[in-house]
């Protein structure tokens, strides 16, 4: 006798299925012969069984317009009716690994669970509830056009085209000016909210744009590690509320890959049910009951979601105020939004944003046009509104600037920049040591080059992690970036 | 770890399966127990209605034999998407004549026909493996370097070699310059030896991080390996003079290595050591086990497939064979959590979404989609693959997405590709709400909702189990129901 199929099984399992399949060859069955009594008995059975079949057919046909439609609605009662014996089985069966709601993270899997629970929860760390804001800067951005070395003779000779004259800088300490194109922020360098680190590297970036923003975001040489550096601050930084880390754009940067939770959106108001025109308030109803009353990670995850969609209907719909002028444009679009998050209260401990263009090969310009003044001046509008508008709240954000490396001392043909090594990071917020560019300056006379670039002479995770332990109280800075001694530069009181 | 309620290999997947539904389930879930859609659910990127109705025409036993031998399988769809992007079938010689230098149109095109045939391919199986060895023997796709590589790895490595022998696949990975440009061993070599693929090869394609080598046996993996190299055609090569020389020892492997013109063969003898050691065996079994059973595969299941693969020399369809014989497969109904690319997929498997006036517009819009979710085909940027696991993927923002994917696809807003309108879901017209409810319930999810999810959707609906249906869009109200049957757990599970 051949194996039997799934199917023949669950025939025998339910002899009304089994009646139906019949009931269908019934009518096609061709009569054996009678003559033989062994024939009569069978034929006699099968008669019996035929009319069986009619009956369960004609019960069948109350079901639906057809048979296959009726046997579809009667398979979909037995279900049902299955269901309705599983239903207080499945509803409680994940009771034992219930998500630990309110304080604390929840751990991996308990013993025994099948599905893995979520590390996510809802309060907030009490402890330190400052806002890390990391600006990337893509492209590579030449640092020595925007904090200047202003009269080093060196760079006037290498740059005779693209150069900024002296006179045109903002003062910023003795040795440095600021590109005028940053005049918003001059305020905040005076009254210490603003400060920088020139000439940072990181030593094991290429003058690749791919393997260098690979490499810094990944917070290590070690190219096993595939996590970014800020998912590894975020578990640093504990747990928190679904708004915790945000990327705004619409995709999640190398930093931020990891298993911590994480939203990508594009502005708060785009964290929402789209396609849900007039009814979404029902929607979320419904979502919500939709998931309610069965204990398993995913109602979990799903009323996280609804939670945190409705808080985030609560922040867009509130009409936002503010007297700082963004201007318009991505970056201004988001800054705006990472302010009014912050604001909120809505829990937001590491927001990310990208910023392009800063390739500049060609056409870099020079204090009175062309792309650096252009994209300065929109991060020198931006940057100030953001920190106007939050205002005394500034101390509660640090604001950092990065780039995968900066430019070549000498122009090119082009009048532009190519690509070099030493940069700039700008920081901007509470606890900063303001009054001068810090980090060790290693000049630019030729000799001091890296390979005609200004050198790598200060490591831009000793610049990070002195943000993390002394501005978000992150005790051991070493799990963020593994193989790297932190060496203080003195950027933060 | 406790178990799925009951275990053991039995002699077909039918007769696992029925050892399977005799049995009680130690994490019963809402998903019903119906074997051949749980089946289906597996081992394809979602069941169709025709998937539907042919596995239940000729049985599981039957119709896995089918998926195990996909040239067997006519697949006109999958043909048609071969058409659409020609530079998919293309080598590295004729990408090069075809797309201008460093040109990422081939590495796009690859995405997308990846998507497409996930979506309509006939060979659903052979699509699911193909996912699951490009995910371990990950190559991201597009990446700095793979213009002109890329394409063929998917082909010569990955897709030739999916139901074949993983020794094989990996012996190709060894030797194709997708691989070496990715993980740097192009421009490995013995003065500066760069160990990101050495360290790669044990920790992510084989022994795994707990293997049990150490950071020298990472060092001296990254020496054996020196040599192997692209030149500047685009093909691969082995460079002796690049070759570093020297005793090498990988734990238990050694070799003199002292002639350089030798390094080629003593790589090949290293991977191959490396497909057959018992942690890689333990670990293959496991991924494919977290893959198609649940996120913690029970033991016995992972101790039984990687007897498979050790007694088979490392052959994928036997393992694919014990493990559809093994009754944990069969226990493990909803214990998957669908991944935002494999709701969108399934999402669109069930509605019924075909090519349509500009089918590579409408994939290019549901590729980024899947982008936008954080799980585009092929695009994770580090080697190890995409995540598996539920809790990976549990993020408001993800889950947020896929109920937006859900609207966006009922709502035919990827322009392009052909959306069945949701009234056809319903057929002839119920005549009561109640009715209708079931009747896409059971299109959509292939079983009914709870009575509470379905008065959730009265609710919303402002209506009663008896309430008349006056129009068979109630009210064009059915454009933000059926995204709600699908945001239900019914289609969230696997």
């Amino acid at each position: 006798m051949s194996e039997p199929t799934a199917n023949e099984h669950r025939r025998a399992a339910r002899p009304e299925e089994r009646s139906e399949r019949g009931g269908e060859q019934a009518l096609t069955e061709p009569m054996t012969d009678m003559t033989s009594g062994r024939h009569r008995r069978q034929y006699v059975t099968r008669r019996v069984e035929q009319r069986q079949r009619e009956r369960d057919l004609l019960e069948l046909g109350r079901h639906g317009p057809n048979l296959p439609e009726a046997a579809i609605r009667v398979h979909a009662d037995r279900v049902r009716a299955e269901l309705a014996g599983e239903k207080d089985r499945w509803r409680k069966g994940f009771t034992r690994r219930r998500l630990i709601a309110g304080a604390g993270a929840v751990g991996v899997a308990a013993l025994g669970s099948q599905l893995v629970t979520s590390r996510y929860a809802f309060a907030a760390d009490p402890t330190n509830t400052r806002t890390l804001v990391v600006i990337f800067l893509r492209g590579g951005m030449d640092g020595l056009s925007v904090i200047v070395p202003g009269g080093d003779a060196n760079l006037r000779r290498a740059r005779p085209n693209i150069g900024i004259d002296v006179a045109a800088l903002l003062p910023l300490d003795s040795r440095f000016g600021l590109h005028p194109a940053l005049a918003p922020l001059q305020p905040f360098w005076q009254s210490g909210q603003m400060t920088a680190v020139h000439a940072v590297a990181s030593p094991d970036a290429s003058r690749s744009h791919f393997q260098a923003q690979e490499c810094i975001e990944r917070g290590t040489a070690t190219t096993s590690m595939h996590t970014g550096w800020l998912d590894r601050t975020l578990t640093a930084m504990g747990p928190g509320t679904t708004f915790r880390a945000i990327a705004e754009g619409d995709a999640t940067p190398r930093s931020l890959v990891g298993a911590e939770h994480k939203l990508v959106m594009d502005g708060i108001q785009s964290f929402a049910l789209s396609g849900a025109g007039n009814v979404r308030d029902k929607t979320m109803a419904a979502l919500e009951a939709l998931y309610t009353g069965f204990d398993h990670p995913a109602a979990s995850f799903a009323i996280n979601t609804v939670k945190a969609l409705n808080s985030a209907r609560k922040i867009a719909d509130a009409r936002y105020e503010t007297t700082a002028d963004y201007g318009g444009g991505g970056f201004a679009n988001r800054m705006r939004d990472v302010a009014r998050l912050i604001k909120a209260k809505a829990g937001l401990r590491l927001a990310t944003i990208d910023v392009g263009g800063w390739d500049m090969h060609t056409g870099l310009g020079n204090v009175d046009g062309g792309d650096m003044r252009n994209s300065l001046t929109d991060v020198g509008r931006v940057l100030g509104a953001f920190a106007t508008d939050l205002g005394t709240q500034l101390g509660d954000v640090t604001v950092v600037t990065m780039t995968e490396f900066g430019r070549r001392v000498a122009e090119n043909g082009n009048a532009g920049t190519d690509h070099g090594h030493g940069s700039l990071m700008m920081l901007l917020g509470g606890g900063l040591v303001g009054g001068k560019v810090h980090g060790k300056w290693p000049g630019l006379a030729p000799d001091a080059l890296d390979n005609g670039d200004l050198a790598g002479a200060n490591d831009y995770r000793d610049v990070m992690a002195e943000v993390l332990e002394r501005g978000f109280g992150i005790g051991d800075v070493k799990p963020i970036f593994p193989d790297h001694e932190y060496a203080r530069i003195g950027v933060m009181k | 770890m406790e178990g799925l309620g009951a275990e053991g290999l039995a002699d077909s997947p039918a007769a696992a399966a029925a050892v399977a539904a005799a049995a009680t389930p130690t994490w019963p879930t809402p998903l019903g127990r119906d074997p051949e859609l749980h089946l289906l659910r597996r081992a394809t990127f979602g069941p169709t209605l025709l998937d539907v109705v042919a596995v239940k025409q000729i049985g599981v036993d039957a119709w896995l034999e089918r998926q195990l031998h996909p040239p067997g399988i006519s697949d006109p769809a999958g043909d048609d998407v071969l058409g659409l992007y020609p530079t998919v079938s293309m080598s590295t010689d004729q990408i090069r004549a075809n797309v201008k230098e460093n040109d990422w149109l081939a590495m796009q095109e690859l995405g997308h026909a990846t998507l497409a045939r996930q979506m309509w391919s006939a060979r659903q199986l052979y699509e699911v493996m193909v996912d699951f060895w490009a995910n371990h023997l990950n190559v991201t796709n597009p990446f700095d370097g793979g213009w002109d590589v890329r394409t063929p790895y998917d082909n010569d490595v990955i897709r030739a070699h999916a139901f074949g022998k993983f020794s094989d696949m990996l012996l190709a990975s060894a030797r194709h310059p997708a691989m070496m440009r990715y993980l740097d061993n192009a421009s490995s070599q013995k003065r500066s030896v760069n160990e990101n693929y050495g360290r790669e090869l044990l920790e992510l394609h084989t022994l795994g991080r707990d293997g049990g080598y150490t950071e020298v046996d990472v060092r001296n993996s990254a020496y054996i390996m020196t040599g192997r190299t692209v030149n500047r055609e685009g093909q691969f090569t082995y460079d002796a003079r690049r070759h570093w020389t020297g005793e090498v020892k990988v734990m238990e492997f050694t070799d003199p290595n002292g002639n350089a013109a030798a390094g080629m063969d003593l790589g090949d003898s290293f991977v191959h050591w490396l497909a057959f050691h018992p942690a890689t065996a333990t670990r293959v079994a496991h991924k494919l086990a977290r893959r198609f059973v649940c996120d913690d595969p029970p033991q016995s299941l992972v101790d039984r497939l990687k007897q498979s693969y050790l007694d088979n020399g490392s052959a994928v369809v036997p393992m694919l064979r014990t493990l559809f014989s093994s009754v944990e497969f069969w226990m493990s109904n909803g214990l998957k959590t669908r991944r935002p690319h494999e709701n969108v997929l399934a999402t669109a498997r069930i509605v019924g979404v075909t090519p349509g006036d500009n089918t590579k517009q409408g994939v290019e819009g549901i590729y980024n989609l899947t982008n936008q979710l954080g799980q585009a085909p092929l695009k994770w940027g580090p080697p190890d693959g995409y995540a598996d696991v539920a809790e990976a993927w549990g993020s408001a923002h993800a889950t947020l997405g896929t109920w937006n994917a859900h609207r966006a696809v009922i709502q035919a807003r990827f322009k392009g590709v052909a959306s069945p309108k949701p009234e056809t879901f319903v057929g002839l017209m119920p005549a009561t709400v109640g009715e209708y409810l079931d009747t896409i319930s059971l299109r959509l999810l292939h079983q009914p909702m709870l009575a509470e999810h379905k008065g959730a959707l009265l609710a919303f609906l402002g209506a009663e189990e008896a309430t008349e249906v006056k129009t068979i869009t109630l009210n064009n109200k059915i454009q933000h129901v059926v995204p709600l049957v699908l945001d239900s757990v019914y289609h969230a599970l696997r």
